[in-house]
């Protein structure tokens, strides 16, 4: 009893240590609370915003691009979806995720064999796709790859999407999202000037998201980024695509949506709770385009041109400077390279595009120069005429040569006496060559400035070449020695350093054509919404005005008509009685030497003469200019001259068909009676051989050049 | 007529000397703690659902167990102090054999469906290993070197077999819960700073032979914590965004946004804490932190007033328990110290844990109950010599 009554142990070593101890505790758990003063009330609001972040996440909204339509309304260029398939790793193949306590993996089933099969995978790609999952999920924790989707197939056929989205609840993990690839419905048509979309590369990229550019503030993220670019975006890479991208981009919406830490968006009342305004912001369409391409009219010249493999056309309506036909040979399907058919496949057909001789990729109406050869006559007989230097009535004997020192310069015939008008309408290079002696190149050069020539002409869509139109001081420049008047005489013939491309030359024609004003050419015509308002119109736009009297312009455009209509002129055998046609056909050489390395039989096509006609119509009252390059087509009037004037025949059947039409629309009531009446009104344009139709055994009227007769050459020999 | 009145008494409990502050506050505490898990493990999270259930079954079986261990006179486990510690150095070392591999590491012996964590319990035989020895060894001069060999030969074995399983959190506990005894008992300056001048050449060593690659990845994560944020600061990072966000008020009941989508890692077993936090801000908070100092300094007071060396020891070495795990985790939680997987208790989820505290209580309240002079009891008489 006792000895529970006293000590049985001393204690009072002990004794001083308790009141430490307790200071120590005490200490510690004050610490520990003033942690919590610090992280919820003095930094509180700022971890606020950081859980706030955690859970709302701002989801762009996609916009969709704009329309491109042509002058009548036609779809050139739209978006249609494609079909993606996105998997979700660990919810297709949860047994690939790590074993976890308190987690019970059985209760999730594989559907990855099921999504194989509906995807229609074959066995090497299951094989891949399996093991590309098992890679994923090597870790599940929250944010690991295991979560993330993957892309596994792209532009699906709606059979399958329709499959996926009816056994969606048998198919937990898979995701079919839409996503807009651009299509483009004329296919090779208009391919050069519509131009084609692609992935935004690194390069433009960068421009607009500079290192840095997460932690601006939205005014200078606008400011750097104004269409808000991000990677993986699509963006035209040519054309008008590229060219009117600001307008066709739109403006991407966003939307704030509450996530769980796997990604997951979670709906109902306590996730509204936590969204503050405002929390969606509606996308902005792109604005659509008009064109002033006339799509049925483009199709005729792609027609045209079927016989040849490389060359460019160019329609323009003289009075406006408005573009209806804009071709260039050979082309290209933007379709192949928009996107929506898979990287692998775009890549294949940019490879091909770019290995062709013939450059596809060009737009040769604008980026290709070329000399203008005869074409460029007429230029040359305003600047003797300006000047007064020649009178146009003077004649000059052709013997088919001209020595000039020791050196030789051909005719291509030899046209005995010949005044101006003559010269013109039979192309005799004799009669320029004495006129340049006279004239001068600067002169020349001046009067071609005068129309455009060798200058941009301002269209603004394609990288556009200026061309050239040399004078005595380009040649002191570029040749050491000395000026030599050969160089006068290859200029006043569109040769030697002289170069234009078919753009410029046609808008240099429709000037000769509607007296002197030179416009811009204009390719679109209006911006307009989505839902058909127009936005913008744009209105003709004068260049400038050529400073030529108008009596010299009339004797020109007389000469002209003398090319077509004269019985001695170039482009007579292929004259249309249907149609008025002014025009200059030119045979231009292309200097090409072989120097060994090509096949003969690329040396052969090489060493043929490019063939041009550049021509307007109707010739007393000009509606359009129209200028056909056929690429080593050989001569002008035989290869170009009979594609110009069947560009030319259908476009005014086309006009023709267009009125009778309106005027079908207007007499609205005796719709039935009148429409089999109006019927044969296009038959009128139709092609009917006329009587003095040189080639009468071509139905069509398209005299084919035939290689055993070796074209008239109508250019100096250097 | 003494004896007689006692005998009386069920199993001898004075009923008088019940410590009812002790007993409110671990209630209190344990109902926070399963309130909190059940907003942790609420959504979304179908199989952890009834985690709290599991969390209150082990509470009440705690309860009694530490209703047992509180009626039994402390003497006895005085008695059995040296034998109960080999029990446990047994089940350590069984956990080699029978243990379960979980995330590298095996510290559980499956007991039909449920696990048991050895480490857990060798806490409490430490504890009582380390009274016994100080119990049979009253000094009244400043203790040696060699005084401390005996005790840390004790603390070592089980520390070792810990941390080879590994578990650097528990050894950790072992380490600090043999400190604070050490502090208890007056020892030689020479000695203090001698041991201090060890620890400072152990720790690099530790470094670079003993600790794993995990372990090292945390300290150097609590070094730069703005580094890596979605590697392994992760966790860290959202346990402070989830505190942050509680505010003063906190976000309400099963309404913090951070837990409930899932932002928080292992919100159930390691950072219950957070939860709270965030469902009920600062004030609540303080509160609870509070009622963990307050069950301390309780601790304490229970070591000062115990009527013996063995209580007194065994008073601080529970304090101690629950004073380390609070500490460490309320640390590793609120960044303050890196992340180690020691549990809060009463709050954090585990069959072993909660029981431990339990238990840890139990002897709380026994010696409690027993600080009275003239308090014999039933059990008490079977001491007598």
């Amino acid at each position: 009893m006792s000895t529970l009554l006293v000590p049985r142990s001393d204690v009072s070593e002990f004794r001083k240590r308790y009141r430490w101890m307790a200071l120590v505790a005490f200490l510690a758990f004050a610490v520990v609370i003033g942690r919590c003063f610090h992280l919820q009330i003095l930094r509180g609001t700022e971890y606020a915003q950081i859980a706030h972040e955690n859970v709302i996440r701002r989801v762009t909204l996609p916009t969709t691009r704009g329309i491109v339509r042509d002058a009548y309304g036609r779809v050139l260029a739209s978006s249609r979806p494609s079909f993606n398939v996105l998997l979700v790793p660990g919810r297709v193949m949860p047994s690939a995720r790590p074993a976890r306590r308190g987690v019970k993996g059985a209760e999730e089933q594989d559907s990855f064999s099921r999504v194989a099969d509906t995807l229609r995978l074959n066995p090497d790609e299951r094989q891949r796709l399996a093991a590309r999952i098992r890679d994923a999920c090597i870790t599940d924790e929250d944010r690991s790859p295991c979560w993330r989707p993957i892309l596994v197939r792209e532009d699906l056929s709606r059979d399958i999407v329709a499959e996926i989205k009816q056994h969606a609840s048998e198919l937990p993990g898979v995701e079919v999202v839409s996503q807009p690839v651009r299509y483009y419905p004329y296919k090779n048509t208009g391919a050069h000037f519509l131009g084609y979309t692609s992935e935004i590369n690194a390069e433009t990229l960068a421009k607009y998201r500079p290192p840095g550019y997460e932690n601006l503030t939205p005014e200078e993220r606008q400011k750097i980024n104004p269409l808000g670019y991000e990677m993986g975006d699509i963006v035209g890479a040519t054309g008008v695509e590229h060219a009117w991208e600001s307008y066709l981009r739109g403006q991407r919406g966003w939307e704030k949506r509450v996530v769980d830490a796997r990604g997951r968006y979670r709906t109902g009342p306590e996730a509204e709770r936590l969204l503050d305004a405002p929390s969606r912001q509606e996308p902005i369409p792109g604005r659509d385009l008009r064109l002033t391409i006339d799509m049925e009219l483009e199709q005729a010249v792609e027609r045209a041109m079927r016989p040849h493999a490389a060359g460019a056309v160019v329609v323009v309506d003289v009075r406006t400077g408005r573009l209806l036909a804009l071709y260039s040979k050979p082309d290209f399907d933007p379709n192949d390279l928009a996107g929506g058919a898979g990287r692998e496949r775009i890549r294949e057909a940019f490879k091909k595009l770019y290995s062709d001789p013939l450059r596809p990729m060009l737009d040769k109406t604008m980026s290709g120069v070329f000399h203008p050869g005869s074409t460029f006559k007429p230029f040359s007989a305003l600047a003797a005429l300006e000047d007064k230097l020649i009178p146009p009535t003077d004649k000059e004997r052709c013997d088919g040569y001209l020595t000039f020192g020791r050196r030789i310069f051909r005719c291509a015939h030899v046209h005995g006496k010949v005044d101006m008008r003559e010269a013109i309408a039979q192309s005799c290079n004799i009669y320029f060559f004495k006129l340049a002696e006279s004239v001068g190149m600067d002169r020349i050069a001046r009067i071609a400035n005068e129309f455009g020539l060798g200058q941009k002409t301002g269209i603004g869509v394609n990288p556009e070449a200026a061309g050239r139109i040399p004078t005595r001081s380009w040649y002191a420049l570029r040749y050491k020695g000395q000026f030599r008047i050969g160089f006068t005489l290859n200029t006043s013939i569109g040769q030697g350093a002289t170069t234009v491309t078919p753009l410029q030359l046609a808008m240099a024609y429709a000037a000769l054509a509607n007296g002197g004003t030179v416009y811009s050419p204009q390719l679109v015509r209006a911006v307009e919404t989505s839902d058909g308002a127009v936005v913008q119109d744009f209105p003709p736009r004068v260049r400038q005005k050529a400073k030529i009297s108008p009596e010299n312009l009339a004797r020109v455009n007389d000469a002209l008509y003398a090319v077509v209509n004269d019985e001695k002129g170039t482009a007579f055998p292929v004259r249309d009685r249907t149609i008025e046609v002014a025009g200059k056909t030119g045979t231009a050489q292309t200097g090409y030497v072989n120097t060994g390395n090509d096949d003969p039989k690329k040396a052969w096509y090489l060493s043929r003469d490019h063939a041009w006609f550049a021509a307007y119509s109707p010739a007393r009252a000009p509606e359009i200019a129209v200028v056909v390059l056929v690429e080593h087509g050989g001569s002008g009037p035989t290869v170009a001259a009979p594609i110009a004037m069947q560009i030319i025949k259908e476009y005014h059947r086309q006009k023709e068909a267009r009125a009778t039409k309106l005027a079908a629309r207007e007499t609205k009531r005796p719709d039935a009676k009148e429409a089999p009446e109006k019927r044969p009104a296009p038959g009128i344009a139709a092609p009917a051989p006329a009587p003095r139709d040189p080639a009468p055994s071509d139905p069509t009227g398209i005299p084919e050049p035939s290689p055993t007769e070796p074209p008239p050459r109508e250019d100096d020999e250097p | 007529m003494m004896i007689r009145r006692d005998q009386a008494r069920f199993f001898g409990m004075p009923r008088d000397s019940f410590d009812w502050t002790l007993f409110l506050t671990t209630c209190t505490i344990a109902v926070f703690g399963v309130i909190n898990l059940y907003s942790a493990t609420s959504v979304a999270r179908a199989a952890l659902s009834d985690i709290y259930i599991q969390q209150v079954y082990w509470l009440v079986l705690g309860g009694i167990l530490g209703g047992v261990v509180a009626v039994i006179d402390y003497r006895h486990y005085e008695r059995l102090g040296y034998l109960l510690y080999g029990v446990g150095i047994v089940f350590l070392v069984l956990v080699f054999i029978l243990g379960k591999d979980i995330r590298g590491s095996s510290r559980w012996i499956a007991i039909g469906s449920f696990g048991f964590q050895p480490s857990e319990f060798t806490k409490l035989f430490l504890i009582i290993a380390l009274a016994k020895y100080l119990h049979d060894d009253p000094r009244t001069e400043a203790r040696g070197i060699k005084d401390l060999i005996v005790p840390a030969a004790l603390t070592g074995i089980p520390t070792v077999l810990i941390m080879k399983q590994p578990d650097l959190g528990t050894a950790l506990i072992h380490l600090c819960i043999f400190g604070t005894i050490c502090m208890l008992t007056r020892i030689r300056w020479q000695t203090l700073v001698g041991i201090a001048v060890s620890v400072a050449i152990a720790i690099p060593l530790a470094w670079t032979y003993l600790m794993k690659d995990y372990q090292k990845q945390r300290v150097l994560v609590f070094l730069n914590p703005e580094e890596n944020l979605l590697g392994s600061g992760w966790h860290a990072h959202h346990a402070r965004v989830a505190i942050g966000n509680g505010g003063l008020k906190g976000q309400g009941f099963m309404q913090g946004t951070q837990n409930q989508f899932l932002f928080l890692p292992d919100q159930h077993s390691d950072f219950p804490f957070a939860v709270f936090a965030e469902d009920w801000g600062f004030l609540g908070c303080f509160v609870l932190v509070s009622l963990y100092a307050f069950l301390v300094l309780w601790a304490i007071r229970i070591a000062a007033t115990a009527k013996d060396r063995f209580g007194a020891v065994l008073a601080i070495g529970v304090g101690a328990l629950i004073f380390w795990h609070a500490v460490f985790n309320l640390g590793m939680v609120t960044g303050l110290l890196p992340v180690v997987g020691v549990t809060l208790p009463l709050f954090s989820a585990g069959g072993s844990s909660v029981v431990t505290i339990m238990l840890g209580i139990g002897l709380l309240m026994n010696v409690s109950m027993r600080r009275y002079w003239g308090s014999p009891t039933r059990t008490g008489l079977l001491l007598r010599d």
